[in-house]
């Protein structure tokens, strides 16, 4: 059998993990709405805007979410959640001013075309934890 | 799919049994990175050893994966294309389609390893995540550029952690950090015959380890369900994550 030839292939290999390299920097998204709450996030379905935190004020649960916000979130938006480059200051008006049920229903969508990833492989309970501690910066 | 600018490598091996031969470890590195959210691509580099034979690399496949869909729905889908360049000889099995069978490693390294396949997989993956299971389920067809039909797979696979919610302390150890699971993989036949009789089929446990660094521990005894399946897939790997990968190459060029 006539041996392929791998040069075409490892070209575009090359280029594409280039291209992804250069270009996987997040845009900007920083519309709000009259709440100041951030477009990307308001956009929740009211059911899930409405949600009740089930970690509300249990102090255990925000030492919890501070373990999974330095694991999966503090490489994009700083140690204390005030923001680095393009990702947004998690102690602003226009994420503290959202729900807790907006903000657990954000983590679970992301916003995959400016660069926030979707975290519903996380489960339910730890993002709770995670937008308890969130809740806990203001 | 991989989180954005994190890379993921990846060292897994497939140990595998065989009836009218002899058993193999087929090791495989992957490097898995997150381009954007809604695209991942990964870059492998296979090989394997046969016991009482030899000790070859067999090949590379470059797999690109994209949700289709920026919201989370009931089911989600990621469709996936990949290339592969291998040998007859690549025995890492990281899939079944079409007629594969355990007899097809019966014979020797030297004759194997001159079969080059130049082959495009594409997958339609399906999941879903409910009080805290994932549930997957992935569609699988394989086409040979070499003028072969097009060959069908199948795998479906369910996982949950021991624990949903994460406990205050940092720890190695505790059952959130585990993850259990079962999957089921086999082959469907091809175009022109669709068919689940002489396919192989296997049924597998895994459980995972996901430590809080970034390292990761696998291991999925896969047991074949018919006389055509390999009595036994035992695969391992372990894997470490470089969260802020591309931000970090990036500023080499600033």
């Amino acid at each position: 059998m006539k041996r392929p030839r791998p040069l075409i292939p490892v070209l575009l290999l090359v280029a594409s993990l280039t291209a992804a390299v250069a270009g996987a920097a997040p845009d900007k998204e920083q519309a709000t709405d009259d709440r100041g709450v951030l477009l990307a996030i308001a956009q929740a379905p009211a059911k899930a805007r409405e949600s009740k935190n089930p970690y509300e004020g249990d102090p255990d649960a925000v030492l919890a979410g501070k373990k999974l916000y330095l694991q999966h979130c503090a490489e994009c938006h700083g140690k204390n959640g005030s923001g680095m480059r393009d990702a947004v200051n998690l102690r602003s008006p226009q994420v503290q001013n959202a729900t807790a049920g907006e903000l657990v229903w954000f983590l679970r969508n992301g916003n995959l075309r400016h660069g926030m990833p979707s975290w519903s492989g996380l489960p339910e309970e730890r993002r709770w934890q995670i937008v308890t501690y969130l809740k806990s910066l203001r | 799919m991989e989180e954005p600018g994190s890379l993921e490598i990846e060292l897994n091996t497939n140990y595998g049994t065989q009836k009218a031969g002899n058993d193999f470890i087929a090791p495989w590195v992957e490097l898995e990175y997150g381009a954007t959210g809604w695209w991942t691509t990964e870059f492998y580099l296979d090989s394997q050893a046969t016991l009482n034979d030899s000790t070859l690399f067999t090949g590379f496949r470059w797999e690109n994966r994209f949700r289709p869909l920026m919201r989370e729905h009931w089911i989600n889908p990621v469709l996936y294309v990949e290339y592969e360049h291998i040998s007859g000889a690549d025995k890492t099995l990281r899939e079944v389609v079409g007629f594969d069978n355990q007899f097809d490693f019966s014979e020797p390294n030297s004759a194997l390893r001159k079969e080059h396949n130049h082959e495009i997989e594409t997958k339609l993956i399906l999941s879903s995540d409910y009080k805290g299971w994932n549930i997957s389920e992935n569609f699988i067809g394989e086409k040979n550029l070499g003028h072969q039909p097009w060959e069908f797979g199948y795998a479906w696979g369910v996982s949950r952690p021991l624990r949903l919610a994460a406990t205050s302390e940092r720890c190695n150890f505790c059952t959130e950090n585990f993850v259990v699971g079962a999957e089921m993989y086999g082959g469907l036949g091809t175009a022109a015959r669709l068919t689940l009789s002489g396919t192989s089929h296997y049924f597998a446990p895994l459980v995972a380890w996901e430590l809080p660094n970034g390292v990761s521990f696998t291991v999925s005894p896969g047991f074949g369900l018919n006389d055509n399946s390999h009595r036994l897939l035992l695969r391992w790997g372990v894997s470490y994550e470089i969260s802020g990968f591309g931000r970090k190459v990036r500023s080499l060029f600033r």
